[in-house]
């Protein structure tokens, strides 16, 4: 069976805030075809560990690397690659749900927007919201225009912060077979979650991150 | 089987027949809870505060002497320029508090209450007429006296007499009294078209009064308003707000018991996000609060099909945008008239700096795609671009609008009013360069952070601040003085050009400041890697010695 390609390498990643650190030495490689879910319990370091995989924040020591380059959140080729789904998401509060859409399909230079959007939209059931304003959205629809963004454009390594957040049973039920099949096309997926049946359908590996539940 | 648990008939509970207490109780109620917990009383908290006390009556008085030294200096000008403004701003004033009065009565309400009220004793049984009708008659005396102050203030400075000033000073008073009582009555019924539309006509009537004073110095209009016809008008605009006043406060205070909860304590919130926002100073943050709850009260918009590809799209999208909401660029247009205004009125010298402080203000909200796109960068990350990419085609609409801007106003740096001997060249350059500095500086306020409480505070004489606290107050301003000060110095223009481009430059690359930084962290890292090998070798090659 042929080697998978490493998208992410992460080596001796140490960030602490003051006297406290949160996580010290955590190395990490994901390959194409991987999913990766961080456990453990609230303020174990997933979270910031996330932030600073898609450079969100700056580690205080070690090394991140996506598809063999060193992670830089200006760079645009790391952009086009990581499609993220953590909490710093902004709306333009004047673009309705369909226009983010189609304005980030056409960034990312999709050959036929209106036909990706149209399946993203209809896939994340806000078809009849596609005109309103994201401030007007419920924080169950803001959530699942979020995850639009990340499954409307091209991706290698896709990012999220607890994902099933906000999403009915039903909604997660999805959630966790879209990310199986994203895994199971070759994309390589780092999630935090607390979840167990969305860990459970779509990781491939779990790290639990802090001291283990007593 | 059994019948389900439904079909069972059961009567409500029996409510006990409780008589409310009048919301005068309550609030007296909560009033003692506060004073029991007061540490002060106000004399003593005044007599802490005498500096500010004893600061504020001498400004206050510094203020006065000097409105009163200006309004004896421009009561004995006697050209057409000062008749026609002494005729005509008081109007304008008058108009342009009427809108105002009503926009921001719209904006907030104007009858409101808190998150807090709205929980505990909107809730309650209680009349809501008893409990809002003094909070209305509060806001309605406040807007009296805001406007009284504006018109006073207005008549004042453009020399009237001492009658003007009085009867303009009521007539703006009531007619900023009649805006709010009326919008509080359009509450009521939960309608604003009429007040957006009264506003939107105050505003346009405001803007005509201004242009008729421009106009007027420019020699363009003959106005054969007197001071004594002023006089007239302001008497009988009088009469006219007292009666919108006096019917409007009858039908608001009539429609209070009716009021929904909702949409008093929207009003409330925003009140507190705003004020929090202010005490931060942190008024990027006070704007995108309102933006959101416009936007918030549009709610639904028809989708547009967008255009083009790559960094295009973005472009493309801005100018869609504009295209939805363009009331901005009505204002932009608006301050076209600010040089040729300024050029008429004999002030050559300091138009770069008016102008270009106006345009600031107007380009703020055409920069909304560049504020959402820089303040947290969750939203840039989805796009594969540079940073400086994304600001580049974000900012190409604004900066159109501000080159169209100074080919309007160049005119008025050139052969306007008293701008003699500028030659073509130099006239065009001013424009230029004074559209260059409002628009940089509505960039530079746009992508303003917030201030960053984590970090070390500074100490000042005022206590201890977070660093960037003061100095985004002047974000903006700063670009505005800078860009002009060549031009107000009387240096070639060009000068001016040159310190825009310079200032361009750091604001359109202040992303890859912050890569700069990155890239300095990891050389850091590198060294220190680099220097604890070294010391490793050192001390392995003394422990193969040993």
């Amino acid at each position: 069976m042929a080697k998978r390609v490493s998208v992410l390498k992460v080596s001796g990643l140490r960030r602490a805030f003051g006297p406290n650190t949160i996580f010290d030495g955590f190395n990490l490689e994901v390959r194409a075809g991987e999913a990766i879910a961080l456990t453990g319990r609230n303020g174990a370091g997933k979270s910031t560990l996330l932030r600073c995989l898609v450079g969100a924040d700056r580690p205080d020591d070690g090394t991140i690397q996506v598809c063999g380059n060193p992670m830089s959140e200006t760079s645009p080729e790391i952009r086009r690659d990581v499609a993220t789904v953590i909490d710093d998401l902004d709306f333009f509060p004047d673009l309705s749900v369909v226009e983010h859409l189609d304005l980030l399909a056409r960034a990312h230079g999709i050959v036929d927007p209106d036909a990706s959007v149209d399946a993203v939209l209809e896939e994340v059931q806000l078809v009849p919201q596609s005109g309103q304003l994201p401030g007007t959205l419920s924080s169950g629809q803001r959530r699942r225009l979020a995850l639009a963004t990340a499954f409307v454009r091209p991706r290698k390594l896709l990012i999220l912060d607890e994902p099933e957040q906000r999403l009915d049973t039903e909604g997660v039920a999805w959630l966790a077979n879209r990310l199986k099949s994203e895994r199971q096309q070759g994309l390589a997926i780092v999630f935090a979650s607390h979840e167990p049946a969305l860990v459970e359908i779509v990781a491939t590996r779990t790290v639990e991150l802090g001291a283990p539940r007593g | 089987m059994s019948a389900p648990e439904t079909d069972i008939g059961i009567d409500p509970p029996e409510t006990p027949h409780l008589i409310p207490p009048p919301p005068r109780e309550l609030k007296l109620l909560v009033r003692d809870w506060r004073r029991g917990r007061a540490t002060k009383r106000l004399g003593e908290a005044l007599q802490d505060a005498y500096v500010a006390v004893i600061a504020a009556l001498m400004l206050g008085a510094m203020v006065l002497n000097v409105i009163l030294r200006a309004q004896r200096t421009v009561s004995g000008c006697t050209s057409g320029t000062c008749l026609s403004s002494r005729a005509l701003l008081p109007f304008a004033a008058f108009t342009a508090a009427v809108a105002v009065a009503l926009a921001v009565s719209r904006l907030f309400g104007p009858v409101l209450a808190s998150a807090a009220e709205g929980f505990w004793l909107l809730d309650a049984p209680i009349s809501r007429f008893a409990m809002l009708r003094s909070r209305l008659v509060g806001i309605v005396l406040a807007a009296t006296g805001g406007g009284a102050v504006i018109g006073g203030l207005v008549s004042a400075l453009t020399g009237a007499g001492v009658h003007g000033v009085v009867a303009w000073a009521v007539a703006t008073g009531l007619s900023a009294a009649a805006a709010v009582a009326f919008a509080a009555a359009q509450q009521g019924i939960e309608r604003h078209r009429l007040t957006r539309v009264v506003s939107y006509g105050f505003g346009l009537s405001a803007v005509v009064a201004l242009l008729a004073v421009v106009g007027s110095a420019a020699g363009w209009v003959r106005l054969g308003i007197s001071a004594d016809r002023s006089l007239e008008v302001g008497l009988i605009m009088i009469g006219f707000s007292g009666l919108v006043l006096l019917v409007a406060l009858v039908i608001a205070a009539r429609r209070l018991r009716h009021i929904r909860r909702t949409r008093l304590t929207s009003g409330g919130a925003l009140v507190s996000g705003i004020s929090g926002a202010f005490y931060a100073l942190d008024l990027g943050l006070a704007r995108d609060i309102v933006v959101e709850r416009h936007a918030q009260e549009v709610g639904h918009v028809t989708p547009v099909r967008g255009r083009s590809t790559g960094l295009e799209a973005l472009t493309w999208r801005e100018w869609q945008r504009l295209r939805r909401f363009p009331q901005p660029l009505f204002v932009v247009l608006g301050t076209v008239v600010i040089p040729y205004a300024a050029e008429a009125l004999g002030m050559a010298a300091i138009t770069p700096v008016f102008a270009a402080l106006a345009l600031f203000a107007a380009m703020i909200p055409l920069f909304g795609g560049l504020r959402v796109l820089t303040r947290t960068g969750g939203l840039a990350r989805c796009f594969p671009f540079s940073l400086v990419q994304i600001k580049i085609a974000v900012s190409t609409v604004p900066g159109i609008i501000a080159a169209v801007w100074a080919v309007l106003v160049a005119p008025a740096f050139f052969a306007f009013g008293n701008a003699d001997g500028r030659t073509f060249a130099e006239a065009s350059t001013m424009a230029v360069a004074t559209a260059a500095a409002g628009l940089l500086a509505g960039m530079r306020w746009t992508t303003a952070k917030g201030v960053d409480y984590a970090k070390p505070m500074v100490a000042t004489q005022a206590g201890a601040l977070p660093p960037g606290l003061i100095a985004n107050l002047f974000r903006g301003f700063d670009i505005c003085l800078l860009v002009t000060a060549p031009m107000l110095l009387g240096f070639n223009p060009i000068w001016s050009l040159v310190i825009a481009a310079i200032a361009g430059m750091f604001l359109f690359n202040t992303t890859d400041l912050e890569t700069m930084q990155a890239r300095q962290a990891e050389q850091r890292k590198l060294l220190e890697q680099q220097r604890k090998q070294r010391e490793a070798t050192i001390n392995h090659g003394k422990q193969g010695k040993r």
